[in-house]
This record gives C-alpha cells, structure tokens and sequence, in this order.
C-alpha cells in the first residue's frame, strides 16, 4: 500500500487525530493526492483540524480524475457546505470534460440553500459549459439574483 | 485612543477592524474617494507610540541574542519589509516545535511581515505566536484581520511587526471595502512608518496584505488593481502603496496591475516562491516613482537551505517561502506622482 492509500484509509479513521495528520499528510504532498480528492472532498465534512488541512489540500490540488465525476455529482448536495463547494469547484476545474455534470450543477446553482455553493456552481457552469436547457435557465435567473456576485458568475456563464 | 485600549484588551493586537468610511474597491469607488477627502483634515497621523520611546530604531536591541535580526540583512538606516503565506497557520502548526521555531526565527528576520492563511476558530494562534517571537526579548506586536471567505473555511490576515523598528498608523487599519464582493478575501491594509529620531521625515506607507483565490485568479488579479489605485488615492498625505501577498499569479499573470502607471513587482524572471520551487505566487508590489525609497534589494528567504531543512521538513513549516524588500527609513523627497 502506497503512502496515498494509506492516507486515505486514515481519513475514515475513527480517531480524529489520525485523521487531521492523514489530511495534512495528503495536503503536504501537493498534487500527487490528487488520487485522493473526493476523500479530500468528504473531509471538508469533518471537524475543524480535518477540514482546514483537506480544504488546504484541495486548493492546490488542481482537476480531479475524471473517474471522479459521478461521485463529486453526489457531494454537490451534500449538508455540509464546504462538502458541497468543494465539489462544485472540483467540477469546474475538469473544464467541458465534465459537461455531463451540468445538470446537476444547475440544480445547485437554483436550489442549495447555501450561496457560497450557488456561487461556485454558477462559475462551475460557465467553466463545463451550460447548454441543457435547465442549466441555461438556472443560469438565467441567477443572473437576475440580488446577490452581485452570484449574477455576476450567473452572466459570465451565459455569456 | 480608541485603538490603543482595544489594543490593551485584546492583548496588544487589534482584532478585525472594518471602517465603514474605508475605501472601497469596485463600483463604489468614486462615491469612497469623496469620503477619503476627510482624511485631509487628519493633522497628525494616530501612530502607535506604545512600544519604545522614540529615537532611532537600535539594532543592537537584538544584540546577545542567538537569531539574525532584521538589522543583520541590512543598514540601519533601512528596513525589510515581508509577506508570508504560512500555510494553515493554526493550533496544529502551533503544535509543532520544529515547525515554529523555523516560523519565529524567520519572522525575527524582517520589521514588518504581512502573513496571509492564519486558519483557526480560536483567537490566540496570534498571541501565541507573539509570545514565542517575544521569549527572547524581541518587541514584537501584531493587527488581525477579520475571518474571511466565502465558504465556512476562513482564512486572516495579520501583520507582525518589531515595534522597536516600526509604528502602526493605529488610525490606518481595516479590510477594503467590496460591496460587489470581486475578491474571496478582501485585503487587509494598514499603515506604518519606521520608527526614527525625526518622525515627520520618516517613510510611511500603506502595506495591502492579500491571498487570491486560486481558481479565480485573473478576475481577482484585475480587482486588485482596483485596489491599489484606490489606496493611492485614498490619502492625500500617502503616496506609498505596497501591495503584498499570496496572489496566486506570477508577474506574467498580474492582468491590469501591470497596466497601472509606474508599477514595479520584485520577484520575476524565473525565480520561484513556493517550497516545491515551480511557482512564483508570492510578490511584492509599489508604484516605482512614488516608492522610490526601495533600495533595490528584495529576496525569497529559501527557509529548506538557510536552516538545513529536508523537502519534507520545510513543508511541514509552508509551502511558501517568504519574500522581502528593503526600503529607506527616510522619506523619499524626489518621489514622482
């Protein structure tokens, strides 16, 4: 088992101390955890020592493998927000190569009740490309939304 | 006055101040810079004298002591300024002896650093960090940033600075203003002077402490723009603009900043910030005619060689290096604005 694996094994630990040093572990090895990034994705779940190494990790991580997609589809509803933004970035950064994603992108960008996952699905669209009919009338209505920034992204995805 | 007593109760930092007359970046511009006129009226400029008396900063303050300090980089007469991305700078690196003892030997090294990914629920990673920059007698104080993000997971701002080198404009803290919400974190400014025997020749300069978005870098890199011209602007009696951080672009990458008049960055031409050496995100960034107490020198402090760390050894304390640049503690009389 290789050092990724284990890490990943770790993260489902029941102890939260091997599970913060198996996130910090995946972040300080930069782009080669990128094997491990719906795992990091979940972690963004976890208490406050977990998330903040797995959001860290997830930053610089950069795509995800395409394998990933239908599993970070599901993460997109997640409860926990940071869940749930992860992911939707997560899809974005796959580019058109996850254009089947954006049904559920759009779904996000009009029904999460948190902005802050309405706001990366909406940049997430204009990074796979809407052309379903449903994205492009989430999209629509974002546009028209009193947050600025959520219309912003909302228009630059149209565009 | 005000400052100074939430300075006392907060422990000697001051702890996320938004003004609400602060400038503002975005649409709001022009209606801030109206209000920032009030700052003409502004007689004395509020710095905190709190630390040693006055009189010239006295390098051998640090004499006896095992660390570098700031004065062995260079003169007297000078100063260093930093940025910093301490990488979740938190109660697990806090935790790590080896870790901080790198972290405080290298904050020891400059005047004032601008640190970015302080990451943390509790609001003592600050002050303890302090106190291990004071154990040796240092004089050390900090300002904190509010937690920003657009997320759950935030992320603060802070400025360490040596107050036997440096005085803070207690006046002069905040978070910019983003009504259109254009950046993920808003860049924590303040502003500070050295501290010397003649204060009203001193150089005073406004630090504007920022950390880009990585997956919004362009459109943050443009609003950041906004930023600094609006910082040049928004005191008559300031010219000096230093906007430094974690911007995620290297000096290829930094979209309109590079279009504003007189723009200078000091890390380019290849050279590298990050601890994995592939990256040049971290920068230092004035207005050259009006800074021209820049000296010339600027570095990235290479932590993994100057203390003998191992690859894994240095991540564990960043994945950034820190940049710095030297600048005159006199005020420039030449500057073009």
């Amino acid at each position: 088992m290789d050092d990724q694996q284990r890490w990943r094994l770790e993260l489902k630990n029941s102890n939260v101390e091997v599970r913060a040093r198996a996130a910090e572990s995946l972040c300080l090895a930069g782009s080669e955890s990128v094997v491990a990034a719906v795992d990091l994705v979940v972690a963004c779940g976890d208490v406050e020592d977990v998330q903040n190494w797995a959001a860290a990790a997830l930053e610089d991580l950069g795509a995800p493998p395409m394998e990933s997609v239908d599993s970070l589809e599901t993460l997109v509803n997640s409860p926990f927000p940071l869940v749930g933004y992860w992911a939707a970035t997560l899809l974005g950064r796959l580019g058109q190569s996850a254009n089947r994603s954006q049904v559920v992108l759009g779904e996000a960008v009009s029904d999460s009740p948190h902005l802050s996952i309405r706001e990366r699905a909406a940049w997430a669209l204009g990074k796979v490309g809407a052309t379903e009919d449903s994205a492009v009338e989430s999209l629509k209505k974002a546009a028209a939304s009193d947050s600025p920034r959520l219309a912003s992204l909302a228009a630059r995805a149209l565009a | 006055m005000f400052w100074l007593i939430i300075a006392l109760l907060t422990g000697g930092g001051i702890s996320g101040l938004l003004n609400p007359d602060w400038p503002v970046v975005g649409p709001l511009v022009s209606a801030v810079k109206t209000k920032a006129v009030e700052y003409k009226n502004q007689t004395s400029p509020a710095f905190d004298d709190s630390g040693v008396s006055g009189g010239q900063a006295n390098p051998t303050a640090y004499a006896g002591t095992p660390v570098q300090s700031a004065s062995a980089l260079g003169p007297n007469d000078k100063i260093l300024i930093a940025t910093f991305n301490i990488q979740v700078f938190g109660e697990s690196k806090l935790r790590k002896p080896d870790a901080m003892a790198v972290i405080v030997e290298v904050i020891r090294k400059f005047d004032v650093i601008a640190i970015q990914e302080v990451r943390a629920k509790a609001d003592d990673i600050l002050p303890r960090l302090i106190a291990e920059l004071n154990a040796d007698g240092s004089r050390y104080d900090f300002i904190i940033g509010p937690r920003l993000g657009r997320s759950v997971s935030k992320e603060q701002y802070a400025f360490v600075y040596d107050t036997n080198r440096i005085e803070l404009d207690t006046a002069s803290v905040g978070t910019i203003g983003d009504p259109g919400d254009l950046l993920h974190r808003a860049p924590y400014i303040a502003r500070f002077r050295p501290r010397t025997t003649d204060p009203d020749r001193a150089f005073t300069f406004w630090l504007v402490n920022t950390h880009t978005d990585p997956d919004e870098v362009p459109e943050e890199v443009d609003a950041l723009a906004q930023v600094f011209q609006v910082m040049q602007t928004a005191r008559p009696d300031e010219d000096d603009v230093i906007l430094l951080g974690d911007l995620n672009a290297s000096e290829k990458e930094l979209g309109n900043i590079k279009k504003i008049p007189g723009i200078q960055w000091v890390v380019g031409g290849g050279v590298m910030t990050n601890t994995r050496q592939n990256k040049a995100y971290d920068n230092i960034i004035f207005c050259a005619p009006a800074t021209q107490e820049f000296t010339g020198r600027w570095n990235v402090l290479n932590f993994e060689e100057e203390f003998n760390l191992s690859r894994e050894q240095a991540l564990r304390v960043s994945d950034h290096f820190p940049v710095w640049a030297e600048f005159d503690i006199w005020e420039s009389t030449n500057a073009v604005h």
